[in-house]
């Protein structure tokens, strides 16, 4: 069997299992910090449905608070996408149009952000209103982000990347695809292309220059079995792709390390003392 | 010498670095062990403090024969042979993962864990220092040998302890789950590879404890399971819940095996060195 075949069937989870640990993982998380649950922000996208619908599998419908959070320029779908996931999962769902918030800061002090920028500041105010509604629910913060785009850095940091746990970094988009299916997650939404909806049309793939499976299949190879670049293109992968995915993942790799502390003494917090949390 | 032994291996989970709440934890399961008549109970790997302690370690280590938390065991233990794992302060003040074996009413063995693993997730290297010593514990004549989880994947430990006379191995684990594509989890897969190899070819049983929950965004793989000394599985707990599993073992098993399958007794000690 070639490293190819070998790594499609290694990226073919066995999703009963997963989904068993992921939602122990949320049980236990919840538990531990004597949370009574989790808030999730539910775009209609695929990877906020699977984060809720194993929370859900974890702590019940009742503990699971799904907030939506458009702004005037989102896609009108992706809240109708968002209500049909609530819908399939009996989630309740809060929706509050972040426009006044993000719009007052942009015509007062910056008038021309262009796209990036202020797609950024929609992603970090959703996390902020998160945040602000976990306080006020005794609850945590679920994160929706997945193995591909973290190690891409496909996301905005302190915006949708931030979360006080995450049951989905650990896998890659497409395992996020074959769990949302195996958890019956309304076949619209599973099959839909991906977007951030940061600006209308984007698409994660036609930004990214790539696909995702070929994304995971590069990743798997490197991270998994730890090919280089040059064995991961003699697998036939094309070699621009695979060099933009290792550039992207070499660039962005500041938003997997956060706090970066200037060290001075001999007791710098997460270098020289490494202390876990339960 | 009595030829069986009743066995328990209370699989539970751990919090980490609060050793109160983990030591009332191990009173309710040797009280549950005393119920179905153990005789032997064993705990996970560092089942008293928590694995993944890093900079925690020093802040939870005990000298078993002083510490507060050890009195408490011994009393609870009574006549049961009780396993547990902590972190050890030696005399010199270094620090050892280690396995300690109370019974009646004493300290009658430590095994301090020979291998620690120092890469991927692993980092007892940093943190431990290396046991030094393999005999075999006093239980029911001198017949057990206890390995912490790294300990296995060296087979001349099982191999010496087998040939010094250890008719039964008590592997203490913190074993992290890993799900891939099988119908059992991955880590799973593994130890059973190594447990049912490592009894088949010493001709031994062998328990294997492993602990549950989650640290850090690492699971334990639970799953702990005792191996008849022909390699094949006599029972085995659930993979993510707290479980106690209680067999009687025939002792004289194992003699019946090494006297039809005789690995031990054409040991090649000229070439393999163990005494």
């Amino acid at each position: 069997m070639s490293a190819k075949d070998r790594v499609r069937e290694k990226l073919h989870l066995n999703a009963e299992l997963a989904v068993q640990a992921l939602v122990s993982f949320i049980k236990d998380a919840v538990e531990t910090s004597r949370s009574e649950g989790v808030v999730v922000g539910l775009s209609g996208g695929v990877d906020s449905a699977l984060s809720a619908a194993l929370a859900v599998g974890a702590l019940g419908p009742e503990n699971v608070h799904a907030f939506m959070l458009p702004h005037q320029t989102s896609s009108p779908d992706s809240v109708t996408d968002a209500e049909e996931v609530a819908a399939a999962l009996g989630l309740t769902t809060y929706n509050i149009d972040i426009s006044p918030m993000v719009d007052a800061y942009f015509d007062h002090y910056e008038s021309d952000p262009g796209k990036v920028r202020l797609g950024n500041k929609m992603a970090r105010e959703r996390m902020s209103i998160l945040y602000d509604q976990a306080k006020k629910l005794r609850s945590l913060v679920l994160g929706t982000s997945n193995k591909t785009e973290i190690l891409l850095g496909y996301s905005t940091i302190f915006g949708d990347n931030a979360s006080s746990i995450n049951p989905l970094g650990d896998l890659y988009k497409q395992q996020v695809w074959q769990l949302a299916t195996y958890l019956d997650l309304p076949a619209r939404i599973v099959d839909k292309k991906p977007s951030a909806d940061l600006w209308p049309g984007q698409t994660d793939e036609d930004e990214l220059g790539f696909d995702y499976p070929t994304a995971d299949e590069v990743l798997y190879l490197m991270f998994n079995f730890g090919l280089s670049d040059e064995e991961v293109i003699a697998l036939d992968y094309p070699e621009t792709v695979v060099r933009r995915i290792v550039t992207l993942e070499e660039n962005n790799r500041f938003k997997r390390r956060l706090m970066l502390i200037a060290r001075l003494s001999d007791s710098a917090i997460n270098l020289d003392r490494e202390i876990p949390r339960d | 010498m009595a030829t069986h032994l009743t066995v328990g291996l209370a699989q539970i989970d751990c919090r980490l670095g609060a050793v109160e709440a983990n030591l009332e934890r191990h009173l309710e399961w040797i009280a549950k062990a005393r119920e179905r008549q153990v005789e032997l109970l064993l705990f996970p790997e560092l089942s008293l403090t928590g694995y993944r302690l890093l900079h925690l370690t020093s802040r939870v280590a005990m000298r078993p024969d002083e510490s507060p938390i050890i009195q408490r065991l011994l009393e609870a233990a009574g006549d049961m042979s009780v396993v547990v794992g902590l972190v050890e302060e030696g005399r010199e003040g270094f620090l050892y993962n280690s396995a300690v074996l109370l019974h009646r009413g004493e300290i009658a063995h430590v095994h301090r864990k020979l291998y620690l693993p120092t890469y991927g997730i692993f980092q007892e290297g940093r943190f431990f220092g290396q046991g030094e010593r393999l005999d075999l514990a006093p239980v029911n004549g001198q017949v057990l040998g206890l390995l912490i989880c790294e300990d296995l994947w060296h087979p001349h430990l099982a191999r010496r302890l087998a040939i010094a006379g250890g008719k039964l191995l008590a592997v203490l684990s913190a074993g992290p789950g890993r799900v891939g594509s099988g119908d059992k989890l991955e880590s799973q897969d593994t130890w059973e590879c190594l447990t049912r190899s490592t009894a088949l070819v010493n001709t031994c049983w062998l328990v294997y404890c492993n602990r549950v929950g989650w640290e850090e965004g690492s699971f334990y793989a639970g799953a702990s399971h005792i191996v008849r000394p022909d390699g094949q599985i006599l029972m085995r707990a659930s993979s993510f819940e707290e479980d106690l599993l209680v067999a009687r073992l025939d002792l004289r098993e194992v003699d019946r095996v090494r006297w039809r399958v005789p690995l031990l007794q054409s040991h090649r000690r000229d070439i393999e060195g163990l005494k």
